[in-house]
């Protein structure tokens, strides 16, 4: 029996192994992106996420090699006293500091019997000399994400900027600059306005389409049904020119009813296909008995189908939250940059060239956001949810 | 269950909610969306901003714009009426866009006119737009684009563009049978090397002057233990890049402007024995970790924004960098304690004949008044000291040269307003999928494949854009 127990025990272990691996994978990265993109660039620039965690030493080197003549502090020798601006000046740089320390000073080697630093050493000693002076910024900040929230694209930050008046044009430095339309802030309305009606659409019209299809008898409905799961096959790419020609002709480029309409066109074959297969699996008797009470299909799909099919809708609705949030494509096609959305926003962070890049990882977790809160809030029907219609009764 | 209908409930209502909000933007007629943006943006916040602030930003900034800029009566308008709209595309983001801005804000302020810029990167949304029957008004796009969209566009001397205000040879590159159809916008000289004088005077190297001091310079580096150069070919689709940019310079020096011409032009074959010299002499360097830093290796798998950065960080891994103008920027933002002139600094590649550089031409789609005001400004004596006065890469108007605020670009705008020749960038100019070939055949080349093979392949892509 006790035997039984520990195989069980052992028999689980490497597959806890894996599913915990398979986390830490995932989860490492996007913990250094949060991690960066609270820090500030030139902070990000000089060292890895991971060393905010621990303590820096810094002047380890200065202690092996130049504190026993100059002393802890660097003031021992007079002549050459390592606090003075004037003289740090004149070696900057492990090169330079390294040319110094090959000469003699009064004819006798700089560094006496010891050896000299490798360069590596040198460029830290000369980083420490030349920042002894000056105070450490802080830690982190949450200037990337109030860049990225108001759009600023200047060198320096927002904050800074403002407190300096010199802000670019189309900032003013006051509340209102949370709707400017560059940044994240507006583009999360937009990307609002663009993802609830586009998820909303299509789950309507496809738990219209699944009760039809599930419980009306009428001629070529097996045919219709695979006509419409067969259109999951068009690829979207395909249509963009033909829908935007044909949006061009009747006006419908660049607004939300445009996108909208995309959407829900090729979001409904999946949804359709899904909905149709979770409702036919609604046991016949419970339909049955409601139209001989007398209930009309409307009455049925209303007081029925609707809340028991709320696992399916859930898991519909957040699949197809996701995508059209995180879909660039079809915004920047036919929403393009008049109504930016959050994609559109983080793809035109950084400039051509890659900099800017400090506020594209703030952007990104701006972007990620309302997803977590959705998925968080409505998670337990996900996975209920993916099987939904799988097993057909 | 019950929970759970709540939380839809509220969806519900605040879908509802929202979408009465965005119908109603929606039915009032779609222009109203569209105006909304650009007005808060381009005339609301600029005028704020001048009238509220006017001493600290216009002391303090590079003062070009405000002092050197004439008042608003001097810009054409060129009919444009109030609040007349120009959409524009290009691929431009986050501070080149605001740059961008302050080059076209004289004539926003003088005619009233509203941009609606849309900025990707992606090509397909030039090409949809076009096939639609929708493209915008003005695209700034590459070369390759003119001669892809030849039929379409709208010639530069039809809209009244000043000729005058451009060399020959910046011309050349955007006339595509015989018509003038880009206004080269901006420029990029690729033919320097970046340098740290610092280190330099530290190891006591001289800058070359010709090419045989320059291979004698590079021993010399490699004697001292040093190593010369810093290539990084990591650019995602366009890996690759910088190698075909050296390859160039060398072809340059060994055999002149002529014969880059004539691979532009279809008469010099890509695999000639001239091509084949240039990729020999790249490849001693570009695969030899005692010339480059990490070998073949770290020349294919470096990033090439991280390989700028490699000499100038301490200790430094190399010694020089190959690298467009735009190098100056990235290396100041990395390192701001660098100075240009003392720290980081470029020349001019030695023994060079011409420059090889790039040119980003700014297309026209549609014909309207407002668009031949952007078109007569951009191409004005003004347009060029505006560019120049916006830090925005270098103008090849010549209303540029002697008006650039940061050191680096002076020096190099003084490069091109004194160049005897200007060559484009072989792989951005021929047509069809050249480019991308190119830069795979360098990769591969680099990673020890068989050049008379590679070099035949890109011959035959050569043939086939041309032809097209």
């Amino acid at each position: 029996m006790k035997r039984e127990q520990i195989n069980k025990l052992l028999n689980k272990v490497p597959t806890h192994v894996i599913v915990i691996l398979t986390m830490i994978i995932w989860i490492v990265p996007t913990v250094g992106l949060l991690v960066t993109s609270l820090r500030p660039p030139e902070a990000v620039r000089s060292s890895g996420w991971w060393t905010v965690f621990g303590s820096q030493t810094v002047g380890g080197h200065y202690a092996t090699y130049c504190a026993e003549c100059h002393g802890a502090d660097g003031t021992a020798l007079p002549q050459a006293d390592l606090t003075n601006p004037d003289v740090i000046a004149k070696y900057p740089r492990s090169l330079q500091l390294l040319a110094l320390l090959r000469k003699d000073i009064n004819g006798q080697p700089h560094m006496g019997d010891n050896s000299l630093p490798s360069a590596q050493e040198a460029a830290e000693i000369a980083t420490y000399l030349r920042e002894a002076g000056e105070e450490a910024g802080s830690k982190f900040t949450f200037n990337n994400y109030i860049d990225a929230l108001v759009g600023y694209r200047g060198e320096d930050t927002y904050r800074a900027d403002c407190a300096a008046g010199t802000q670019p044009p189309d900032l003013s430095c006051t509340a209102r600059d949370i709707l400017n339309p560059r940044g994240m802030g507006r583009a999360f309305i937009n990307s609002l306005l663009v993802t609830i009606p586009a998820t909303f659409l299509p789950i309507l019209f496809a738990a219209f389409a699944g009760y039809a299809f599930a419980w009306l008898d009428f001629k070529g409905r097996f045919l219709l049904f695979a006509l419409l799961v067969g259109l999951q096959v068009v690829p979207l790419q395909m249509t963009l020119v033909p829908i935007s020609r044909f949006y061009a002709q009747v006006g419908l480029n660049g607004t939300f009813l445009g996108v909208w309409l995309f959407h829900t066109g090729f979001g409904m074959p999946y949804a359709i296909y899904l909905m149709r297969n979770f409702l036919g699996t609604l046991p016949k008797d419970l339909f049955e008995s409601a139209y001989l009470d007398g209930a009309s299909h409307w009455t049925a799909f209303r007081q029925l189908v609707i809340p028991l099919a709320m696992p399916a809708i859930a898991s519909l609705g957040i699949f197809q939250f996701l995508w059209v949030w995180n879909d660039l494509l079809v915004s920047l096609v036919f929403l393009g940059g008049t109504t930016p959305v959050m994609t559109y926003q983080i793809s035109n962070m950084v400039t051509s060239l890659g900099s800017g890049w400090q506020v594209l990882t703030a952007a990104a977790f701006l972007s990620m956001l309302l997803p977590m809160i959705v998925f968080f809030a409505l998670q337990r029907y996900f996975v209920r949810g993916m099987l939904a219609g799988a097993v057909k009764g | 269950m019950s929970k759970f209908s709540k939380i839809l409930g509220v969806l519900v209502m605040f879908t509802l909610l929202l979408t009465a909000c965005g119908g109603g933007q929606q039915t009032q007629a779609p222009t109203d969306a569209v105006t909304e943006v650009p007005t808060e943006a381009m005339t609301e916040a600029p005028t704020e901003a001048m009238t509220e602030a006017p001493t600290e930003a216009m002391t303090e900034a590079p003062t070009e714009a405000a002092t050197e800029a004439p008042v608003a009566g001097e810009i054409d308008c060129m009919g444009a009426a109030q609040g007349d709209e120009i959409s524009m595309l290009y691929q431009w983001a986050g501070a080149e866009e605001a740059a961008l801005n302050q080059v076209l804000q004289p004539l926003i302020d003088a005619c009233g006119i509203v941009l609606r810029p849309e900025s990707t990167r992606d090509q397909a949304l030039l090409d949809t737009r076009v096939q639609a029957g929708t493209p915008p008004d003005v695209a700034f796009w590459q070369v390759s684009q003119l001669v892809q969209y030849e039929d379409q566009l709208v010639s530069m001397d039809e809209l009244g563009a000043n000729r005058e205000s451009y060399g020959e040879f910046f011309i050349d590159p955007v006339t595509i049978n015989d018509e003038w159809l880009g206004l080269p916008i901006k420029a990029d000289v690729k033919s320097i090397i970046w340098y740290s004088p610092a280190n330099f005077e530290a190891l006591g190297y001289e800058v070359p002057t010709t090419w045989e001091e320059l291979d004698a310079l590079v021993e010399q580096m490699v004697a001292d233990g040093q190593v010369p150069w810093s290539m990084g070919f990591e650019s995602g689709d366009a890996t690759g890049w910088t190698g075909s940019d050296f390859i160039q310079d060398i072809m340059l020096v060994q055999q002149g402007p002529e014969f880059v011409n004539g691979i532009i032009d279809g008469s010099v074959s890509y695999d000639d024995p001239g091509v084949r010299q240039a990729y020999e002499t790249y490849g001693t360097w570009a695969t030899d970790e005692t010339y480059t830093v990490g070998g073949a290796q770290g020349t294919l798998s470096t990033p090439f924004l991280e390989a700028i950065f490699k000499p100038f960080a301490d200790p430094p891994e190399a010694m020089m960098v190959k690298q467009s103008g735009f190098a100056g920027a990235e290396i100041k933002t990395q390192f701001p304690d660098l100075e240009q002139g003392t720290d980081y600094d470029f020349f001019v590649v030695p023994g060079i004949q011409g420059l090889q550089g790039s040119i980003e031409p700014m297309m026209v789609f549609n014909d309207t008044p407002a668009v031949r005001a952007l078109v007569a400004y951009l191409s004005s004596e003004q347009g060029g000291a505006n560019w120049a006065g916006a830090t925005f890469g270098l103008s090849p108007n010549l209303g540029a040269a002697g008006n650039y605020v940061d050191p680096a670009l002076q020096k190099l705008g003084d490069a091109i307003a004194n160049t005897q020749g200007f060559t484009t960038d072989i792989g951005d100019t021929i047509p069809g999928g050249f480019g991308s070939a190119e830069f795979q055949g360098i990769s591969e080349y680099v990673n020890g494949g068989d050049l008379d093979a590679i070099l035949a392949d890109l011959a035959a892509a050569q043939a086939e854009g041309l032809n097209q």
